[in-house]
């Protein structure tokens, strides 16, 4: 029993390793990006210490959601939530309203096509059977 | 005996003994019979040397008897002064001392029947023997009980020869008389037969010098003062107040916010009381001018305008959704605040507030009633720091707000645009805003202009400036005024952040009211509620007993839970 909590302990960290690896390498990417636009070098502390940090609050953003997620009384995180978390930062909450609005579009188109498309589906089968209707009426 | 004792090193018991044979000047005649007592005393045993003395007092109580025998007790004291402690040193000064002596033999001595003449030394003797730890005293009636009683029965049998006395004395003059001593002493000697207290009722003086600096807060009266204001409160409150305002109904017992300070937040209090009633008054005739309530709006919407979204500037999303629902939570937040006030004066500025205020007062009465004030200010409470008065800061930063959002638009146009980077095209929530903003006017215009143009900063400072100055104290040392003004601006700052915060968790759930709900949320997310300190755990170590019955739900008998829940 304690060898499996054990276990599970360390392949949890693993995987947290290996997550905070992966943010450590798209913030280095990043930084290296910013410092062709300034032309300005980032140190590796500086680079690390913003993974590190960025890594801490993805933690507690996702608790935050999780809350605010508990406080709308609902289980699932939703769109309304990611907004509520981003209404600090102006710039930010305007990106992401921005992107969700996108994003409702883009549902809304597919459901619209989704709708044609059947109500084509039950026209086309409609007709046959009118025409057949017709036809033996004629 | 003090010859020989000079010789040596000053012990303590070598300089008891000098103060006994220094002792009471008096009676000259004692000294000489108290060295002859001594050489007596040398000789004989001590019960042999009591049952003498004891016979002598049966003699008649002679007094010299009496003396005699005092001073054979003194005697028997000095004569084993070698062997004897510093201990029985003391009582056998304490016997024969008597430069303090409270009793004033005559006054004692006229009051005590005539066969019990006692003389003062007697007297004094025996008022130093309640010192020597006696049982109990045997009111004897005769002394020849006491006689063949052993141990100090000599001294006791004194002593109750004298409570004779005094007992006599008690039913003859049942009050005091205006010998306070005789009193104390009867008194004390009813007490002092068991204990060694001081014959003369000395009050410690530390217990009656201490001031009583600090107002001790009565929460039973203040809680029963708001449920009968509650009670009475709408058909007063009204009178005073726009018709349009909403009575402050169903008020559960305000939270009285408890401090480490009471007494600084009561005098604050009520000079906040004091001040805002003329503060509120003061916006109000101005709101209702004709002209004003045009600019009014124009401010709002300018101001609204500003604060539409695409600013990166913090202070913008402080006062982000717009100056209307800051007003609701803010105006909310000063209901609050006010009911914590303990006068019932502060209901009417409450309503004079809430008619001033007019938006947040007239849409959503019930809303803000809605508000566990209790449950309400608690989590304005715990949102802040540890620092107690923190609390206060909160609402009272609140009820700052109120005053300011209400307060001339000139004010606050430079206020809140100084802090914005530039205008933004105006969004739906300008004229959101501007709507209820036209009824407010209109139901600002009745209010009598009960005080003529106030100095428009005091409604916005007045608040802040007292968390100013508990800033100022616990800083601990000097402060600069610019310093303590960027405190205020910093904790306005704050509160109107947090307030915001509050109306959009509000938001979030759907409802138009802030409910513990969001309170919780936001202590949540300031870290000071977690898994594993719950919002009760925090009651429970902040608040005094009181609030914590009326926030955490306790069943009772009958199948009932208070607060309701």
């Amino acid at each position: 029993m304690e060898e499996e909590a054990e276990a599970e302990e360390q392949q949890r960290f693993s995987y947290q390793q290996r997550l905070k690896a992966a943010v450590h390498y798209t913030v280095g990417c990043l930084c290296e990006e910013v410092a062709l636009d300034k032309e300005m070098q980032f140190s590796k502390q500086t680079i690390a210490a913003i993974s590190e940090m960025t890594f801490r609050q993805c933690e507690n953003f996702a608790k935050d959601l999780e809350m605010f997620a508990r406080h709308a009384k609902r289980s699932t995180i939703n769109t309304e939530d990611v907004k509520l978390l981003a209404r600090r930062s102006n710039s930010l909450l305007k990106y992401i309203t921005e992107k969700s609005e996108e994003i409702a579009q883009i549902n809304l188109e597919r459901k619209t096509k989704k709708k044609k498309k059947l109500e084509d589906e039950n026209k086309n089968l409609n007709e046959p059977s009118e025409a057949g209707a017709d036809e033996s009426e004629s | 005996m003090a010859d020989h004792s000079t010789h040596r090193e000053p012990t303590p018991r070598t300089l008891l003994r000098r103060v006994l044979d220094t002792a009471d000047p008096r009676t000259p005649r004692r000294r000489r019979s108290a060295r002859v007592g001594a050489q007596r005393a040398l000789l004989e045993t001590p019960s042999s040397r009591r049952l003498r003395s004891q016979t002598k007092m049966t003699a008649g109580g002679n007094p010299h008897g009496t003396k005699s025998s005092g001073r054979l007790v003194h005697a028997q004291a000095s004569g084993h002064l070698e062997e004897q402690t510093p201990r029985t040193l003391l009582k056998n000064i304490l016997l024969t001392a008597p430069e303090s002596s409270i009793l004033k033999p005559k006054s004692v001595v006229k009051p005590v029947p005539a066969p019990q003449v006692v003389p003062p030394s007697r007297r004094e003797s025996s008022r130093g023997s309640p010192e020597l730890q006696l049982p109990e005293p045997e009111p004897p009636t005769t002394l020849v009980p006491a006689l063949l009683a052993p141990g100090r029965r000599k001294q006791r049998l004194r002593l109750s020869v004298f409570q004779q006395g005094v007992d006599q004395e008690l039913p003859v003059s049942q009050e005091p008389r205006g010998n306070a001593d005789a009193s104390s002493l009867t008194s004390s000697l009813n007490l002092t037969f068991a204990t060694p207290l001081q014959p003369q009722s000395v009050q410690r003086p530390g217990l009656a010098r201490r001031p009583a600096t600090r107002r001790a807060v009565d929460l039973g009266a203040f809680l029963q003062d708001l449920r009968d204001t509650s009670l009475a409160s709408p058909n007063i409150v009204l009178e005073e107040t726009q018709p349009f305002s909403q009575p402050l109904v169903g008020r559960s017992p305000g939270m009285r916010l408890s401090l480490p300070l009471p007494s600084h937040m009561r005098a604050k209090d009520t000079e906040r009381a004091t001040s805002r009633k003329t503060r509120s008054s003061g916006p109000a005739p101005r709101n209702s001018s004709p002209g004003k309530p045009a600019q009014f709006l124009a401010g709002k919407a300018e101001e609204v305008n500003a604060l539409a979204l695409g600013f990166p500037n913090t202070s913008s999303s402080i006062s982000g959704p717009g100056v209307e629902p800051l007003q609701d939570g803010v105006g909310e937040e000063a209901e609050k605040r006010m009911e914590e006030e303990e006068k019932g004066l502060s209901l009417s500025e409450v309503k004079e507030a809430t008619g001033a205020r007019g938006p947040s007062g007239v849409e959503e009465p019930e809303g803000y009633m809605e508000v566990t004030e209790a449950e309400g200010s608690l989590g304005a409470v715990e949102a802040e720091e540890p620092e107690g008065s923190s609390e206060d800061e909160e609402t009272s930063g609140r009820t700052a707000s109120p005053e300011l959002v209400s307060s001339t638009p000139e004010f606050l146009q430079p206020k809140q645009l100084h802090q914005l980077l530039e205008p933004a095209p105006p969004p739906g929530a300008a004229i959101l805003s501007s709507e209820p903003l036209e009824p407010v006017s209109a139901r600002l215009h009745p209010r009598p202009r009960a005080i003529g143009p106030r100095p428009r900063q005091d409604p916005y400072k007045t608040g802040l400036s007292h968390y100013a100055k508990l800033f100022s104290f616990y800083a601990k040392m000097p402060m600069e005024k610019k310093a303590l003004e960027i405190v205020e601006k910093c904790l306005d700052k704050y509160f109107r952040h947090l307030c915001d915060d509050l109306e959009a968790f509000a938001a979030h759930a759907g409802r138009r009211t802030i409910k513990p709900e969001d309170l919780e949320l936001l202590m949540r997310r300031q870290g000071l509620v977690t898994d594993q300190v719950s919002l009760h755990v925090l009651v429970e170590r902040n608040l005094p007993l009181e609030y914590r019955q009326l926030l955490i739900p306790c069943a009772f008998s009958g199948n009932s839970v208070f607060p309701a829940q």
